[in-house]
């Protein structure tokens, strides 16, 4: 079943990247994420994919299980590419088909967007793949600090993120148990017209909020059982201080945006 | 840990004094409860679901102030004659500990380590001692081996724990247990409790809630709710020797209590208990006179004792016909490596290899196993929801691989899965138990006259109306599975159906299977508990995925098996290890195959007739003739 997501959880390896400050991380990650919407050309391309590669690889986070994570939205992704593919009329005509036209132009939309989006996906991935939710909740409420200082909820909004995170496995497998118990009595989701799916999902979902309200309440109790009071009076276990490496890898992916930009211009 | 300096020496740890609390809903949740746990008791807080038990550990725990009364927690004066001081609340919380029924909402990370810290965190420790604490805490729950784990990965039993390690490091004057064993299955609640039992030493202050008998023993003092009242207060010897407002309180005594209770009943001459050593030592020291072994074995008493005997060898070997096969399972391997590869290492978990057997229709089959044996795996490919990768399983004369049969398959068998009250979703119960039979296509007259039906069979007629979310766990349970009864299926596949119910609920559940049986629907139910799958017509013992023994309880339920069934994580039913027990310490017991005790009752009656005979043993080998008469 596609509802099995495995999307953020932690993978715990003892590597480079896994050691990084996770601001810096975060900062890094979210830089070469948005840099990606630059990429037009072939060597911008390469360059992107090839330092997508290299963080895979520093990871230490199984090529597999990374790729797998991020197929669904991939495959998305390519069959958006299809579009680009038949609309964009660009270039000279490879191909034409009647009213099917497919052009040089097209083709390079269809193969880079998707190419460039992965890239992106990836790197979100790899930051959740090595980052653990605690530490994601500091690097998250530190971005947040100037909403805090304004007297916004930032540290809260940081911790229902890491909640969120730490909660998606349980509800993919209590979706996945209520599609079993509908098909069980005859309410096939998934089957049948697109009018039949559309209706089967409705019991599906209401019984996966009432069972998200359920958690909700539980999580409350727990949250005030442990004196969780929002970040004013916290410790930190192992407190956030960027080292020699964090700067440094701030450094590298600082070269690789100017070097990406740079690569556009030629 | 020492106690909180807060607490002066000789005070209450916790201190309730006429406190009352009502919800919205009209519903007394406590009424004029008094109660004082001094510093390092353990107490233990019984009562059926409903009692206000719940309510009384949250009001402990000082996560709920009560609407009228005078309450003090760890010192701290929190409420007196109903004012609140909040200020003293937030005070006294840093001192108080809680762990609750679900494991899953008490976890807020994905890392076992991180987690314990989260407490000591908020409490804003020393980022030097919480690593301290956090090495502490899981060592003294035995999952140090877990630090660096995902607790979602782990067994209900380790999250649990590693819930209770939370708890721990934030170093609490008063720790309290709100059901902890409720959703775990008998390894995991028998590991809780060894943790209690460790921490009990260590002095800590407990408050268990719970309503299971079986924990209660190692408490210093029990009370019994009942309605929000306090009914019974004592240790728990006197609470126990209250056998009949236990009963009308809907909860079941403990195994010791139940049997001395049958034997006396039978005029063996043991005193009441509940205390197991006790009533074993007793029972050995009655059987102590010589035996005599010339004495037949009379075999009337047997007929009494409710117990399925075991079909005649012959008989249960002999291939049925295949009309008479509810469902069969040949040679079936499946592993969830392809569907949850998402998941990663845990791909494997639960997967089958070669497991054939055969239910006959009407019959009462109980699958058991450890967690992660299988039998959830098997249960889901019988009602179709995965295929076998090889083998096949055909339910009803439907094969259930070809996509085609799914329909079909869901029309013989019904499913009801663990926790099936969380798939409820429609407005009403009505609308509910009519989802099914309208799938089916039925007309609405049709539709209703099922619904009623099995809405009748679980006993919630006239709640027609009511919305399933405004029902009690017990009854939202009831109400999915007349969901699945109004499909009118031939068969139906129970994934652990009394997990988390009250002695209670269980009853009621037993009482709708037995019906359901005695209707002639076949029953295939995943159990924990070696008790019910004594009482099936066949049970089915996986390990590992693979099946180790299928047979009549009387053929797996064996003092031969018993090292067996030990190694996969199970045991024998209560009665039978008795049995055993006590031939070791010299009761004369036959228990080769059929004559072995499965029931309470069965083994009352045993033992009463190995006490008679040894009773009558001397007499009848030097005085005879003085005793013919009698």
């Amino acid at each position: 079943m596609a509802l099995r997501i495995s999307m953020g959880q932690y993978v715990p390896r003892n590597s480079c990247i896994h050691r990084l400050d996770p601001r810096a991380k975060v900062g890094a990650a979210l830089a070469v994420m948005i840099t990606v919407f630059f990429v037009q050309t072939p060597a911008q391309l390469a360059f992107a994919l090839a330092f997508a590669a290299a963080v895979l690889a520093l990871s230490k986070v199984p090529a597999r299980q990374a790729l797998r994570s991020v197929r669904p939205l991939v495959v998305m992704l390519f069959l958006l590419g299809l579009f680009n593919l038949l609309y964009v009329r660009e270039g000279h005509v490879l191909l034409a088909l009647g009213a099917l036209r497919i052009t040089t132009g097209g083709l390079w939309y269809a193969i880079c967007y998707p190419l460039r989006f992965t890239v992106a996906v990836l790197m979100g991935a790899l930051m959740l793949f090595t980052t653990t939710p605690t530490q994601l909740t500091d690097a998250v409420d530190a971005c947040l600090a100037p909403l805090s200082s304004m007297g916004l909820p930032g540290h809260e909004l940081a911790m229902v993120f890491s909640l969120m995170l730490r909660f998606i496995p349980t509800i993919a497998d209590e979706a996945q148990a209520i599609v079993d118990a509908q098909a069980a009595r005859g309410g096939a989701v998934g089957e049948g017209s697109l009018a039949h799916r559309v209706r089967a999902i409705g019991p599906v979902v209401v019984a996966l909020l009432a069972s998200s309200a359920h958690h909700a309440e539980g999580l409350s109790r727990a949250l005030d059982a442990r004196c969780y009071e929002g970040g004013s009076a916290r410790s930190h276990w192992h407190p956030l201080h960027m080292a020699g490496r964090d700067w440094l890898a701030l450094a590298i992916c600082a070269a690789y945006v100017v070097v990406l930009l740079f690569l556009g211009t030629l | 840990m020492q106690p909180s300096p807060s607490i002066a020496r000789g005070a209450s740890a916790v201190s309730l004094s006429h406190v009352s609390l009502s919800f919205e809903t009209d519903v007394q949740a406590l009424v004029d409860v008094s109660l004082e746990v001094a510093p390092g008791e353990r107490l233990c807080v019984l009562g059926p679901n409903g009692s206000g038990k719940s309510t009384l550990a949250s009001v402990i725990c000082g996560l709920l102030a009560p609407d009228a009364g005078s309450v003090t927690l760890v010192g701290e004066p929190v409420m007196r004659e109903g004012t609140v001081d909040f200020a003293a609340y937030r005070r006294a919380r840093r001192s108080l500990g809680l762990v609750f029924q679900n494991p899953d909402d008490q976890l807020v990370t994905t890392v076992v380590e991180e987690d314990v810290a989260f407490g000591p965190e908020n409490l804003g420790v020393d980022p030097a001692q919480i690593g301290e604490r956090v090495r502490r805490e899981l060592h003294r729950v035995a999952m140090q081996d877990f630090a660096k784990a995902d607790p979602t990965r782990l067994s209900g039993g380790q999250k649990q724990r590693v819930a209770i390690a939370g708890a721990l490091a934030m170093e609490p004057s008063v720790i309290v247990f709100d059901e902890p064993g409720a959703l775990l299955d008998v390894r995991g609640r028998r590991s809780i409790m060894r943790v209690m039992d460790a921490l009990a030493r260590d002095g800590i202050t407990q408050v268990h809630v719970t309503h299971f008998m079986e924990e209660a023993f190692a408490a210093d003092r029990v009370i019994v709710l009942d309605h929000g009242r306090i009914a019974l207060s004592g240790t728990p010897d006197e609470v126990f020797s209250h056998e009949r407002e236990l009963r009308a309180l809907g909860l079941e005594p403990p195994f010791a209590a139940r049997l001395s209770e049958l034997l006396r009943d039978r005029g063996v001459d043991v005193p009441w208990t509940c205390d197991v050593a006790t009533l074993k030592s007793a029972v050995a020291s009655v059987c102590a006179a010589p035996l005599d072994s010339r004495v037949s074995r009379p075999q009337a008493a047997r007929a009494t004792t409710g117990e399925k005997d075991a079909a005649p060898a012959a008989g249960a070997k002999a291939p049925a016909a295949p009309e008479d096969v509810a469902v069969s399972v040949e040679g079936v391997t499946f592993s969830y490596a392809e569907s949850s590869a998402t998941r990663g290492d845990a791909g494997t978990r639960g997967a089958l290899e070669g497991v054939s057997l055969t239910v006959q229709r009407g019959s009462l089959t109980s699958i058991v196993g450890q967690t992660g044996s299988g039998k959830s795996t098997l249960a889901r490919l019988m009602c179709a929801l995965d295929t076998p990768d090889a083998g096949r399983i055909v339910v009803g004369g439907v094969d259930t691989q070809p996509r085609r049969n799914r329909r079909l398959v869901h029309q013989r068998i019904g499913y009801v899965m663990q926790h099936p009250e969380r798939q409820l979703f429609a407005e009403t119960v009505w609308q509910d138990v009519c989802y099914g039979p309208r799938n089916l296509g039925l007309d609405d007259a049709e539709v209703s006259r099922r619904a009623s039906r099995a809405l009748e069979l679980v006993g919630l007629s006239g709640r027609e109306q009511v919305s399933p979310f405004e029902l009690s766990g017990g009854q939202q349970r009831l109400c999915a599975i007349a969901g699945i009864l109004a499909m009118r299926p031939g068969a139906i596949v129970l994934d652990e159906p009394t997990a988390g119910l009250d002695p209670r609920g269980r009853a009621e559940l037993r009482r709708i299977l037995g019906s359901l049986h005695a209707h002639g629907v076949t029953i295939i139910q995943v159990t924990h508990s070696m008790e019910d799958a004594a009482r099936s017509d066949q049970v089915v013992v996986l390990n590992n995925a693979r099946l180790l023994m299928a047979g009549t309880p009387r053929e797996v339920f064996t003092p031969a098996n018993a090292v067996l069934l030990r190694e996969c994580g199970l045991g024998l039913p209560a009665p039978l290890a008795w049995a055993i027990e006590l031939r070791e310490a010299g009761v004369t017991l036959d228990l080769s195959q059929g004559l072995a005790p499965l029931t309470t009752e069965a083994l009352a009656d045993a033992l009463a007739e190995a006490i008679a005979r040894a009773a009558r043993g001397p007499h009848d080998a030097h005085d005879s003739h003085d005793r013919g008469g009698d």
